[in-house]
């Protein structure tokens, strides 16, 4: 039980650690919640305002693509919660995908949409969630670079 | 002091700064992780919790506090296993003494390290935590989420068994 007590070394944990530690892995997930999200606003929006009924194919087709956008922001929420770290600076560049793919969902919104108000008032909330993320995300990052300075 | 600097870098995404999180407490978090379990479990377990150390460090509250943050997920995980290799929790907590390996006694570096394997789980890990990780009494208290005088009754206790241990073994006291 007690007998041999080298074990791997340091730089082995880490070589393990790396997938976890990849920042592209980070970002992947942030671009599937990101977009995952904005599609599921964009069509499910789309569909919701359509003036007339929709024809059945059109339906699965809405209905389909849903589901898709449904699945990546599940699994994006999934891996950012449970699969990798997101540090201070992951968090400021995520809050800024987010609040891009905000900004892009809103015009593509208010272009496409036949009710205009709505489509505004839903980019509205869209852009104000991005910003709130993106103002905390700066000031934990900020926060914590105080600190540093202190500690140095 | 250093290690708060240190947590805080990485808080902040610093890749170097993690490297030598790892490079820093491997070391003591394989030595805890080995006193409580076999090799190859101690190989996985160790690497389970750096994955949950990764995780969870973003939101770390205190990076002034991480040594019985770590430990405390070290244990946590370490009584997963045993309780996946025992069956159940009581049957772990109480287990009769872990066979010894009959070599280990040659190789082990003192008569602590010696004795370990013959107490009970909850007296080798706290005499694991406080003699070879240097922990104080509160931090072991924290993360074997008792009181303090519980702590000190544990290592009374854990002492006197060792004595004992270590005198069946043919060593002087």
């Amino acid at each position: 039980m007690m007998g041999d007590l080298s074990g791997p070394s340091p730089d082995d944990a880490l070589a393990r650690l790396s997938g976890s530690l990849s920042r592209a892995r980070r970002i992947g997930a942030v671009v599937a919640l990101v977009a995952g999200l904005a599609g599921l606003v964009f069509v499910g929006l789309l569909w919701a305002t359509e003036p007339g009924e929709l024809p059945g194919r059109t339906r699965v087709a809405f209905g389909g693509l849903m589901a898709l956008c449904l699945v990546w922001s599940g699994y994006g929420g999934w891996a950012l919660t449970r699969r990798v770290p997101m540090f201070a600076l992951d968090r400021v560049v995520a809050a800024w995908i987010a609040l891009a793919a905000s900004v892009l969902t809103t015009a593509g919104l208010v272009a496409v949409v036949p009710r205009q108000g709505v489509a505004a008032i839903v980019g509205a909330v869209l852009i104000g969630v991005s910003v709130v993320l993106a103002v905390r995300a700066h000031l934990r990052r900020a926060a914590l670079l105080r600190r540093k300075r202190e500690l140095s | 002091m250093a290690d708060e600097l240190l947590v805080v870098r990485c808080q902040l995404g610093e890749r170097e700064a993690l490297a030598e999180l790892v490079r820093a407490w491997h070391a003591p978090l394989w030595t805890y992780v080995r006193r409580m379990l076999s090799a190859g479990a101690a190989d996985d377990v160790t690497q389970e919790v750096w994955l949950a150390v990764l995780r969870g460090l973003p939101r770390l509250k205190e990076p002034g506090r991480f040594a019985p943050w770590l430990f405390t997920i070290a244990r946590r995980t370490v009584m997963d296993r045993l309780r996946h290799e025992y069956g159940a929790a009581e049957a772990e907590l109480t287990a009769e003494p872990v066979a010894d390996d009959p070599a280990a006694a040659l190789v082990d570096r003192a008569e602590l390290v010696a004795g370990l394997a013959g107490l009970p789980v909850r007296e080798r890990e706290i005499l694991v935590l406080f003699y070879l990780e240097d922990l104080s009494v509160e931090d072991c208290a924290q993360i074997c989420a008792i009181p303090t005088g519980t702590v000190k009754s544990r290592l009374n206790r854990a002492r006197r068994l060792l004595r004992e241990h270590l005198m069946e073994r043919g060593y002087q006291q």
